[in-house]
């Protein structure tokens, strides 16, 4: 390379650093501040005796070996990996069977596939309020139930059976949102392939695990790492259908946070609750991020 | 091409994300539902403007407060009083934010016993140089005014309203179950309420709140701070084996199917509105119900309502509810706030209020007429005389929490209820050993 070519080079570095100033401007004050103090504040003790004083100290991580300590919490970090595992299995797969199902055009596909959705487009809050008057004692479900002899259970009083409630109730809106996905996964997979492979003697079953599946290797592994980051972070199913109990039974990560700052006003506990939940979601970023390389090595390979 | 279908897969999904993550929670500022036609008068005076939060959303309290609000525009052109309905849960997170942020109003309206964590938060102004020597300041009931100060006495508002926790009782299942007297003991109370229960009419004997917010710490108090045999239980002595004997007995009644186990997810609303429609016969309900349940009874049954039977025969406990209006820290005109505070707490006021919304006034001077229930309210007023203020403690949701915790380990567990309160008391007793409750 002449010196001519990398002076230029560089110059253009240069411009490109201006041209990205405003977008890493915008995440440092938004999102880098915010994270940032949330940081700081869960190595203090403020809480409602020293917020206004602002004599609150640096006590380490004091609050991070009491919420270890706390069973509570264990149950709560529990609650949250039941809900985002329980709640990705069957959501994925009656998402990726449906999508199947659409991908096919037949009469009416298109309106019963835009009808689908309805369940991802309303609101949380409506869909929580829902789940409450469904799972009632004497609701819909259990009224359903006993049409065919099964006695349903008390859903949302009990502390067994409320996690299954709320899985449900994420399933019916996750479902859609996977399905979508996935389907506009399958459509980037060419025609001539299937076609191609039809000709050389392929059946159904084959063409689906030699080649839907591999080709639609990334938008699985992407609808799973969004699923995984939005359920693991769900807040508003639980606040508006359950508050968090029976007994914290549905008690997770975001909704415990929101409960010890803004209902018990331990503000440092609650942001060490939110670093948890976020250390959480970073490891999955980065999980994500090495699959995605070895996958990008293996494709240069 | 496979980059593609990844970088298709997540657009579709950051416009989706972003489509749902709009959608607030919450509405925020909103109007109230109705306010049986009452608008604010404008601003001709040009005087200068208080804005007052408050979250009344009940018809007759919002339609009160406009008109409150208007006569006193008109009555002084110092300021202008400019109230904005927010909804409760809503309101409360804008306090704890205006704590650091400092976008508060001029005056807020807040539940009793979370007045003194506000206080500790910095929410509201000390008032105790403009009110201190009020002389009608010894006219307020103690237990709601203390709800307005702080541990060292400084006072930083009024109370507004006042209610209280008392039994209403469906006759009509009653005579029914062959009972001919209100119950006047727990014991009593416990075999009524087994007469009671119906399971082929889907009537239960007792619906009750016991939801996981302060609400279900409401109505289980009573139950929990009783007089059994002669002793008084207290917030400071829940070991004791007499503290369980009431939440034993609310154990026993979900157990034996006299209690919807639902009750952990009913409001006082729910709760109330199961006794209206007859699937419960007895029902603990508030003041401000006096005011709706001739309409949403609707004729169906005879009712009658008598003190909370929560222990001996004669004893009864309750608990005091009520609002306070306190000046916000940042106060364009502290003073001024603080005369209009003096004048919505006047005698006159606090009479007109108790009627127009079916409260209790929070001064011993007023006496309103109510023009409907005079003799339950009368009730109320006596039940007033045995009930109990939460608080005021700045670390109370902890205690609450604590509270309706034990008595949802006893419901749904089948706990019992002494271990439900040991476990409760392991987290209360050290709070209030560094700062503990006032005598009441």
């Amino acid at each position: 390379m002449t010196a001519k070519k990398r002076r230029s080079n560089g110059r253009r570095t240069r411009e490109a650093y201006g041209f990205i100033l405003p977008g890493v401007l915008y995440m440092l004050v938004v999102v880098g501040y915010p994270i940032v103090y949330n940081f700081i504040l869960s190595f203090k003790d403020t809480s409602v005796r020293n917020l206004a004083t602002g004599t609150s100290k640096f006590i380490g991580f004091q609050n991070y070996i009491e919420l270890f300590h706390n069973p509570t919490f264990i149950l709560v970090l529990k609650n949250t990996f039941v809900f985002t595992i329980g709640s990705l299995i069957f959501q994925f797969t009656i998402g990726y069977l449906l999508a199947l199902f659409f991908y096919k055009k037949f009469t009416l596909s298109g309106p019963i596939r835009g009808l689908m959705l309805i369940p991802y487009m309303m609101p949380m809050a409506v869909t929580g309020l829902l789940g409450q008057n469904l799972f009632l004692n004497s609701g819909l479900i259990n009224n359903l139930l006993s049409k065919v002899g099964i006695a349903g259970p008390a859903w949302l009083t009990s502390t067994s059976t409320a996690m299954i409630a709320v899985v449900i109730m994420n399933c019916w809106v996750g479902i859609p949102f996977n399905m979508l996905l996935l389907i506009s996964g399958m459509s980037n997979i060419s025609e001539d392939v299937y076609e191609a492979s039809a000709i050389d003697g392929a059946g159904r079953m084959q063409q689906f695990w030699k080649i839907t599946m591999p080709l639609m290797k990334d938008s699985i592994l992407a609808v799973l790492m969004l699923g995984f980051i939005y359920t693991f972070r769900a807040f508003d199913l639980m606040f508006i259908m359950t508050a968090g109990g029976p007994l914290n039974s549905t008690d997770v990560l975001g909704t415990y946070s929101y409960m010890l700052s803004f209902t018990q006003y331990q503000f440092s506990k609650g942001s060490a609750v939110a670093i948890v939940l976020f250390l959480c979601l970073l490891l999955i970023g980065i999980l994500y991020l090495l699959l995605l390389r070895k996958d990008d090595k293996e494709e240069e390979a | 091409m496979k980059k593609k279908a990844a970088s298709v897969v997540l657009a579709g999904a950051m416009a989706l994300s972003l489509a749902v993550g709009c959608t607030p929670v919450f509405a925020g500022e909103t109007e109230a539902a109705a306010t049986g036609g009452a608008t604010l008068n404008p601003n001709t005076k040009n005087a200068e403007e208080l804005t007052l939060w408050h979250y009344f959303d009940a018809a007759a309290d919002a339609k009160a407060i406009i008109d409150f609000a208007n006569e006193y525009n008109e009555l002084q052109d110092k300021v202008y009083i400019n109230p904005t309905y927010v909804a409760r849960q809503e309101l409360m997170n804008q306090y704890t934010i205006g704590a650091v942020s400092g976008e508060l109003p001029d005056i807020g309206m807040v539940d009793s016993p979370d007045m003194e964590s506000y206080i500790s938060l910095g929410v509201f102004e000390d008032v105790t140089k403009q009110l201190g020597d009020w002389e009608d300041l010894d006219k307020f009931f103690p237990g709601p005014l203390s709800s307005c100060k702080d541990a060292d006495g400084k006072i930083y508002g009024l109370p507004q309203n006042s209610n209280c926790l008392t039994l209403a009782a469906n006759m009509d299942a009653l005579k029914e179950a062959g009972i001919d007297k209100l119950p006047t003991s727990l014991d009593e109370f416990k075999e009524d309420v087994e007469k009671t229960t119906n399971s082929d009419k889907s009537q239960f004997g007792f619906a009750m709140c016991a939801i996981s917010t302060e609400e279900g710490t409401f109505q289980l108090l009573p139950w929990i701070v009783a007089t059994h045999d002669g002793t008084k239980t207290s917030l400071t002595n829940l070991t004791d084996e007499k503290a369980a004997i009431g939440l034993d007995v609310l154990g026993g009644f979900v157990k034996n199917g006299q209690m919807s186990p639902e009750c952990v997810n009913w409001t006082q609303a729910d709760a109330y509105n199961q006794f209206c429609a007859g699937k419960a016969a007895f029902a603990e309900i508030g003041t401000w119900h006096l005011a709706s349940i001739d309409n949403d009874v609707n004729g169906a049954f005879e009712y009658q309502i008598t003190t909370l039977p929560t222990g001996d025969e004669g004893t009864s406990s309750s608990t005091i509810g009520g609002e306070n209006f306190g000046v916000c820290t940042g106060c364009k005109d502290v003073d001024e706030a603080v005369n209009f505070l003096k004048w919505f707490m006047s005698k006159d006021s606090e009479e007109r209020w108790a009627v127009q919304s079916g409260k209790l006034a929070t001064r011993s001077d007023a006496v309103p007429v109510y023009t409907y229930q005079e003799d339950n309210f009368k009730i109320f007023q006596k039940q007033m005389d045995t009930a109990l203020a939460r608080g005021p403690h700045d670390q109370w949701p902890t205690i609450s929490e604590q509270i309706y915790t034990a008595a949802q380990k006893v419901f749904l567990n089948g706990d019992s209820a002494a271990d439900a309160l040991k476990a409760a008391n392991d987290v209360i007793a050290p709070i209030l050993e560094s700062d503990p409750l006032p005598e009441q």
